[in-house]
């Protein structure tokens, strides 16, 4: 189910128990098929569950789209040191709310996914790492897992199988770069949340200086799906490029907000205009984020033939990141809302890197200036030539993230920017 | 937004569509009373939240505490691992991380208190200074922000009487501005101590307060 509106045309799988607190439970989640997908696992053996993850095509849902199974066949075997599982529940995109729906209405399924990746990659400890804002949210999955402990689902000897796994969780403190994979191995080490180079990459050496996986909440809990029905059962949704089904967080202009699951592949519009029951007020869909704040905008236009794939959306112009569907009316100043990215970009850079620490920062003052009436036509250039010189050119891709709206909303939207511009030079402000 | 009336202090799930009560969203019928010392060590660390009383002098990591911490710090193979949860704790207790408390904190962890410094400003839900009995935390991040989230800050600044950051003169309220907090289909959410209130709209604003000051006077 759909939370917090249900639509017919959903395909539920991760989604199944959303909005239903019977399936908090140990028992009531079993009674959904809980915990089948790691007893298959330990039965099969760790090189047959990562073949089946390899097999169902799963590609990573916290934005980048990795193939899980190929991630995991990465981590090395035999080195008699610890590896680490990383759960990365420290969601935080602006747009993105499919994590939270998974942990407070199915812990389990989550516990399930971490189980099934430690076990898939030999790490006897997972650390669930959540952002600190998610208090609620904790305490169901703190309840959940005492009670998975309680059951010898967790800890030592799982299900009698001799494998022992440990999760532990750890709560974070109000850092978005924290979400960035090797950000959050620092921060779950007890240091500043900053970003670090690679290579060398997790799997060689990643938290603690062992290897290392980390995954998002929707990943692992897919994972616990294909564990127990295997590789082609979740190749008969989606693309042959983007497998399987997706959570859809849809937020903005729409009537019926809210999270919703499909195959990927599934088209926008239909998406916009029926399952979310079109735009609120009977007004004109004017711009879609399609993939949380840190992809480029897309028109109207650009929206007409998108199909919600990382294939599809990647033809329109753009990037499906985590399918987190921010949507725009006719209204809606675009000026206004970019500046708002802008300054977000700027809090939550670490300032490792200059191109970021100082282009997020200027981004920001320029297009407060535009917005202000005070901005002239060769600030969208200098806007430009600053995000070109944000790509490609840091540790991690926080500085990407603002150029890519900063560079597709003026080129799509220039006409809005010039309106500002045009009206302050009119009343005389520049 | 759906048909049905609006219920607020506010969650996303009456949308007549789910038979659920707040309890129900929450969780907190599952999840139940927390106790301080923490049940099994691989939840102990999770209860970074604001008390509504707190002791800014509070002694750290005592008794049951210093039990909740050993915890902690047992499942880490490093004591550095434990900075967070261990700062988690102590603003639990204190309300806020005073350069004392972090000092503190760094000899415990045998840190230097310079290291812990550097950590703990660099994390924004520390709060550096004493802040009121709620804090009032509004997102203004996009998918809110297109929804109205600068009127509902706008109402909270107005109907506490705070300018954005400070503390009401009865020690009650302080509101600010946050970062997206992941509730984006329910705007505008606001984060009040551990709770989040969703779909709250500026005219919901008085009868939040009310319920808080209510809540207070309860006890």
């Amino acid at each position: 189910m759909a939370y917090p509106y249900r639509h017919e045309k959903e395909t539920r799988i991760l989604s199944e128990c959303f909005g239903d607190p019977s399936a908090r439970t140990v028992a009531g989640w079993k009674k959904h098929g809980g915990y089948q997908g790691i007893a298959r696992a330990l039965e099969i053996g760790r090189d047959a569950t990562i073949e089946d993850v390899k097999a169902s095509g799963l590609r990573g849902r916290g934005g980048a789209g990795f193939p899980t199974g190929l991630k995991w066949s990465f981590m090395p075997k035999n080195t008699g040191r610890p590896h680490y599982l990383l759960c990365n529940a420290d969601e935080s995109e602006p747009g993105t709310f499919k994590d939270r729906e998974i942990i407070r209405w199915t812990p389990h399924q989550l516990i399930e996914g971490c189980l099934v990746g430690s076990y898939a990659i030999g790490a006897a400890h997972c650390y669930i790492y959540l952002r600190g804002e998610f208090f609620e949210t904790t305490q169901i999955l703190a309840r959940a897992l005492e009670e998975a402990y309680a059951e010898g689902l967790v800890g030592r000897d799982i299900m009698g199988s001799g494998v022992d796994i440990d999760i532990t969780l750890h709560v974070g403190a109000g850092a978005y770069i924290c979400g960035e994979e090797t950000g959050l191995m620092n921060s779950l080490e007890g240091r500043r949340g900053e970003p670090r180079i690679k290579p060398p990459f997790p799997a060689a050496v990643g938290a603690f200086g062992m290897p290392t996986t980390i995954n998002n909440v929707e990943t692992l809990a897919a994972t616990a799906h294909i564990a127990r029905h295997g590789g082609e059962w979740y190749r008969q949704w989606g693309t042959d490029k983007s497998p399987g089904t997706k959570l859809f967080c849809v937020s903005g202009h729409v009537n019926r907000p809210g999270n919703y699951e499909f195959p990927l592949g599934f088209p926008m519009m239909e998406l916009i205009e029926d399952v979310c029951g079109g735009m609120r007020d009977g007004k004109a869909l004017k711009a879609v984020i399609p993939g949380g704040s840190s992809v480029p905008i897309m028109s109207a236009e650009d929206c007409r033939a998108c199909t919600l794939c990382y294939e599809g959306v990647e033809a329109a112009g753009s990037m499906l990141g985590c399918a987190s569907v921010i949507v725009m009316d006719e209204n809606t100043d675009i000026v206004k809302q970019v500046r708002r990215m802008a300054y977000f970009y700027t809090h939550e850079s670490c300032g490792q890197c200059t191109p970021c620490r100082e282009g997020t920062a200027w981004a920001t003052r320029i297009l407060r200036r535009i917005e202000d009436g005070l901005g002239t036509e060769d600030d969208l250039d200098t806007l430009i030539q600053i995000s070109e010189q944000m790509t490609g050119t840091t540790i991690c891709v926080l500085s990407d993230s603002l150029a890519m709206p900063i560079i597709s909303s003026i080129e799509k939207f220039r006409e809005d920017y010039l309106a500002l511009i045009r009206r302050g030079e009119r009343v005389g402000a520049a | 937004m759906s048909d049905a009336p609006f219920r607020n202090p506010g969650w996303a799930g009456n949308t007549g569509e789910f038979d659920l009560s707040e309890d129900d969203v929450r969780g907190a019928a599952y999840a139940g009373e927390r106790p301080p010392e923490g049940r099994h060590p691989s939840t102990s660390a999770s209860y970074p939240f604001m008390l509504v009383e707190r002791d800014p002098y509070a002694p750290l990591f005592e008794g049951r505490h210093k039990e909740r911490y050993e915890k902690i710090r047992s499942r880490y193979p490093t004591a550095m691992a434990a900075l967070l949860p261990a700062l988690n704790l102590a603003q639990e207790l204190r309300g806020h991380i005073s350069p004392e408390t972090m000092d503190e904190v760094a000899s415990l962890l045998g840190l230097s208190s310079a290291y812990v410094r550097g950590v703990a400003t660099f994390y924004t839900m520390y709060n550096k200074r004493p802040v009121g009995r709620f804090l009032i935390q509004v997102c203004t991040n996009i998918s809110c922000n297109i929804c109205g989230a600068d009127e509902v800050l706008a109402a909270f600044l107005e109907h506490t009487g705070t300018e954005l950051g400070d503390t009401s003169d009865d020690g009650n309220f302080t509101v600010v501005e946050a970062e997206c907090l992941a509730a984006c289909g329910f705007p505008t959410c606001v984060q009040i101590n551990e709770r989040y209130f969703e779909d709250v709209s500026a005219r919901d604003v008085p009868n939040i307060l009310k319920r808080l000051t209510d809540e207070l006077a309860a006890g």
